[in-house]
């Protein structure tokens, strides 16, 4: 093995994402937070930076990089706004369905207007009924006169209010009497298809999460995702590998900022004529926080590694996505520990990566999710 | 063969620029200190600028070198720069100071390129040292850090320094002694760039530079409300209100001309209020020679307390508002 | 018809960190440890004001430095932001120059590329911050140059139309190509490097250029050729008491008064008389 080592591409990559971030994104962090604003605005800057379809090959107009540099982005965005960043990382998680299955028809109607950052893309899975049981989905799709009637709600759909929607519906049973499901790209404005509420998030807020409703909704087949049938591969895959991972990177960021805020606040605040930095309980608040931090890092960026080798990283990122998200949780909460009374002070981030990191938990699958993903491999693999 | 300290004698439209008196008292006290006979001297090119020669002679000025003519009404570096390089060839002037004025920061090192000469950029403070050298502290990291900078070898020993640094003395009455520039020097062909014209807004109020009392505006201020506010302030108390780079960036002040700081105005006013400042290096070197420096932060860590005589460490909002309600 | 622009750039520390650059008391040498080195930041504004000039008339923007080995980082950042080509000029015998000897080499840099039309710099450093290197590059190369620049109008390819800023007011110019124009913070807003910038930067040609490839003399290069020479570096000591005040804000107001009168500010704190009116 080599030691763990970014190119300097990336490296030019993180610093100029950071810039922008620190410029556009920071400033206006905490306000977008508190008014839950998705800043739609700042889309097609993010597309011109190649952020928005960084990972998609530059022939359907996106930077031509991987996902290395994807979880780079999706860190940097993170460390000041990981309400922002879950909305780019389902962005991306619509056009990596797109990418992955779509007619190169399709590739080259959606892909570029998403990349540049002109449209919002998203994934509609979930329904009431939970997300996890991804067979058991109640939205419907019938093929009549050569057009596709869809009805159902999804509900916790982040980005409901998207341009282009990559939705999944039940087109029948098989010989089995399975379900059947298929994937369609619905663009807004449709017939029939509509948001619904739009939840009040306790974190990760500036984000867009609420239901996306569909009455009768009526697609020609040519917005079929993939094969019929294919749904179920298409949107696990999505998930799996797009979805969690970005998750993962997300929490990446918002542990860095648990770090830099830790430490900034340690030296700056001053107790019995010194900083606090010097007290060895705080230290140890510090190390542990910068442990979580690393390890986060390294297990995502080595999940990611794996992905831009094209080789299956499922296992992986259930790992990143558990550890690191439960990681951002206790981590924020140190931080918050060691800034006594300011760490609840809404002028300080801290309670707001709490927030952040609480509500990450559930997006691309809960930790239980995680840990039975990763115990069925571990079962498996480890078996003597 | 008399030593000469020169002083470029920086003038547009309306008269010459303050920092020429400044820097004639300081020229003053440099010839003392070199001693023997040095003889202070000053540049003025310029047209119909020859009224300007009194003034000079009557802050200090023994011999004032005059190039007046039309083609010099508005500054242009291809016309005063060879007239000045070539005076300065022939006249051999031991110190050469330019204010770091917007013209003499690109005048300056026109004429030390063409004499190949160094120049300590925007001293803050000089001396003669026992070597009978110029010594000129330059300030470096935005003010961190200052350097001496000597001209060993190579003359004149040239300096630039921003206006408001140095104190303009009493008035050191000279006899007027006018020696005219070479004019057949200057270009009368066509050149590769003209000036077409200058523009100056007035200034309203009280201008920085000589205000007693400053109320000077940071980041914390948080608002263009409150930027109104401490122009209110200044009002009432006859004073001038400045600010920081980041209220420039923010909006929020009146423009970068009210900006205190390496890349702003250096001021030293009898007292010196800031508002919402933190204490940047590149603020404090432009506001450091105040007579009372009193700040208003309420982040009790704002490292500009360590270089203010008076701490405030309450929301700025309530002094701001405390103070203007005492004189409503 | 296409503009050959030239554009110089100096790597320096951040200026965010510049409150932890101290002086070793050992060794009486500033210490800018751990402070990253970056583009200075007006130099981006020279860089993007080229961007521009670029794509209207078209053309080729290079990018020149005199640098240690490692600033091949910030020029590729350039590049990423769109220049065409990198030219580091680095070299031993350029240590220690001044504006003066920095000038000559940057002149003698930008001489070995195809004629130029512009130069373009920024207005100064963030950490040096003489403010020189541009009309002394403008004299070396024997062209018009202007400081300050915060507008700029190109009617035709070869000749602007710029205004520099004085104080409390502008200048305004016609100028002839070639020339150099030393640009202001206010000229432009920077553009951000983007992903598809890096990945086209990795193929554009950086070269490093030392003193036995350029026509110089030896008298004018680094510290030989520096007319100016350093003596003794220090920080200046600023420190006062720092008195707290303490109290209401009504307590706190009376005694700012109180202060602002013991510095030298008449006041008339009884109000007999009204503010603003006649006494």
């Amino acid at each position: 093995m080599q030691f763990f080592q970014f190119t300097e591409e990336q490296e030019m990559l993180r610093k100029a994402v950071r810039e922008f971030v620190e410029t556009e994104i920071a400033p206006h962090a905490a306000k977008w937070d508190e008014e839950d604003h998705f800043p739609a605005e700042l889309l097609p800057a993010l597309g011109e930076l190649g952020v928005c379809g960084i990972f998609v090959p530059e022939e359907y107009g996106g930077a031509g990089m991987g996902y290395i540099e994807r979880a780079i982005c999706l860190e940097e965005i993170a460390r000041h706004s990981a309400g922002l960043a879950i909305a780019i990382m389902t962005h991306h998680l619509g056009m990596s369905a797109i990418l992955d299955a779509g007619s190169e028809e399709q590739k080259q109607k959606y892909l570029p207007d998403c990349c540049a950052g002109k449209k919002l893309a998203g994934l509609a899975t979930t329904e009431p009924g939970g997300g996890s049981d991804y067979t058991g989905q109640k939205a419907t799709a019938k093929l009549e006169d050569g057009f596709w009637i869809i009805n159902g709600r999804k509900c916790f759909i982040t980005n409901h209010q998207a341009d282009v929607n990559v939705v999944t519906a039940v087109n029948g049973q098989d010989e089995k009497g399975r379900n059947m499901i298929t994937t369609f790209i619905i663009e807004k404005g449709t017939p029939g298809f509509n948001t619904g509420r739009h939840e009040n998030k306790l974190g990760l807020r500036g984000s867009i999460t609420g239901d996306t409703i569909m009455d009768d909704v009526k697609v020609p087949e040519a917005n079929v995702l993939g094969k019929v049938g294919a749904g179920v591969k298409i949107g696990m895959a999505a998930i799996g590998e797009v979805g969690r991972a970005g998750m993962s990177a997300i929490c990446v960021g918002i542990l860095r900022g648990c770090v830099e805020e830790a430490v900034k606040f340690a030296n700056e605040r001053i107790l019995y004529g010194k900083p606090i930095a010097k007290l060895q309980a705080i230290q140890f608040e510090v190390a542990n926080i910068r442990t979580d931090y690393e390890a986060a890092k390294y297990l995502t960026y080595a999940a990611f590694a794996k992905k831009d080798a094209k080789i299956p990283a499922t296992t992986d990122f259930a790992l990143a996505k558990y550890f690191s998200s439960e990681a951002a949780v206790r981590s924020s909460k140190r931080c918050m520990d060691l800034m006594g009374g300011y760490g609840v002070i809404n002028e300080y981030p801290v309670g707001r990566f709490l927030r952040d990191a609480l509500a990450s938990i559930p997006s691309g699958g809960t930790s239980h999710i995680q840990q039975l993903i990763i115990a069925g491999s571990t079962l498996a693999d480890f078996k003597a | 063969m008399k030593k000469k300290i020169w002083v470029f004698a920086e003038q547009v439209k309306c008269g010459l620029d303050p920092v020429v008196f400044e820097l004639l008292t300081k020229a003053g006290e440099l010839a003392a200190e070199l001693g023997g006979e040095t003889e202070v001297g000053a540049v003025l090119l310029g047209d119909g600028v020859e009224p300007f020669c009194g003034q000079l002679a009557e802050q200090g000025a023994e011999v004032v070198y005059l190039a007046d003519d039309p083609a010099l009404g508005l500054y242009n570096p291809m016309l005063y720069a060879p007239l000045i390089v070539e005076l300065a060839k022939k006249e051999q002037p031991e110190i050469f100071l330019f204010g770091a004025t917007a013209i003499g920061s690109q005048l300056g090192p026109t004429v030390a390129a063409g004499l190949a000469t160094g120049v300590a950029a925007h001293c803050v403070d000089m001396r003669i040292n026992s070597d009978k050298l110029l010594v000129a502290d330059v300030p470096s990291f935005g003010g961190k850090i200052l350097g001496e900078i000597l001209c060993p070898d190579n003359r004149p020993q040239m300096a630039s320094v921003k206006p408001g640094i140095f104190v303009q003395g009493p008035a050191r009455p000279q006899p007027l002694n006018v020696v005219k520039m070479d004019l057949s020097l200057l270009p009368r062909n066509e050149l590769p760039l003209k000036a077409l014209s200058l523009e100056k807004k007035e200034v309203e109020g009280v201008p920085l530079e000589k205000a007693d009392i400053v109320f000077c505006g940071g980041y914390g201020l948080g608002s263009k409300e409150n930027w109104d506010k401490l122009v209110k302030l200044a009002a009432i108390f006859g004073g001038a209100a400045a600010c920081t780079r980041p209220a420039v960036d923010e909006g929020w002040s009146g423009g970068e001309h009210l900006m205190v700081g390496t890349s702003g105005k250096s001021i030293r006013p009898k007292v010196y209020v800031g508002f919402g400042i933190s204490g940047a290096t590149h603020h404090i070197c432009g506001m450091k020679d105040s007579g009372l420096i009193i700040s208003v932060n309420k982040d009790e860590n704002a490292p500009v307390f360590e270089v203010s005589d008076v701490a405030v460490t309450m929301d700025l909002n309530k002094v701001l508002d405390g103070m203007l309600a005492r004189f409503n | 018809m296409a503009l050959n622009i030239v554009v110089c750039i100096k790597p320096v520390p951040d200026p965010a960190y510049y409150d932890k650059v101290s002086i070793d008391p050992v060794t009486k040498r500033i210490t800018r440890e751990g402070i990253p080195t970056i583009i200075n930041p007006v130099d981006k504004n020279a860089i993007e004001a080229a961007l521009q000039l670029k794509t209207t008339y078209g053309g080729k923007v290079t990018v020149v430095t005199m640098a240690p080995p490692n600033a091949t980082e910030n020029l590729r950042e350039a590049l990423a932001m769109g220049a065409d080509e990198g030219i580091l000029l680095s070299d031993r015998a350029f240590g220690g120059a001044d504006t003066l000897a920095t000038s000559y080499t940057l002149a003698k840099g930008i001489e070995k590329l195809d004629a130029f039309d512009i130069v373009f710099c920024g207005a100064e450093s963030a950490d040096g911050a003489t403010a020189q290197v541009s009309s002394q590059l403008g004299e070396w190369l024997g062209v018009p140059h202007l400081w300050n620049v915060f507008a700029m109008e190109a009617p035709e390819e070869k000749r602007l139309r710029v205004k520099t800023k004085i104080e409390n007011g502008a200048m305004e110019w016609e100028i002839k190509t070639p020339c150099l124009l030393a640009v202001a913070r206010e000229i432009n807003k920077p553009r951000f490097i983007s992903a598809m910038g890096i990945i086209k930067a990795k193929n554009k040609p950086i070269s490093t250029w030392g003193k036995n490839d350029l026509l110089v003399e030896d008298s004018h290069l680094g510290l030989d050729g520096s007319p100016t020479k350093a003596g003794g570096v220090f920080t200046p000591d600023l420190k006062r008491k720092g008195e707290v005040l303490k109290g209401d804000p009504e307590q706190i107001v009376e005694e700012l008064l109180q202060r602002l009168r013991a510095g030298g500010i008449s006041i008339d704190l009884d109000g007999s008389c009204e503010w603003g009116g006649g006494k």
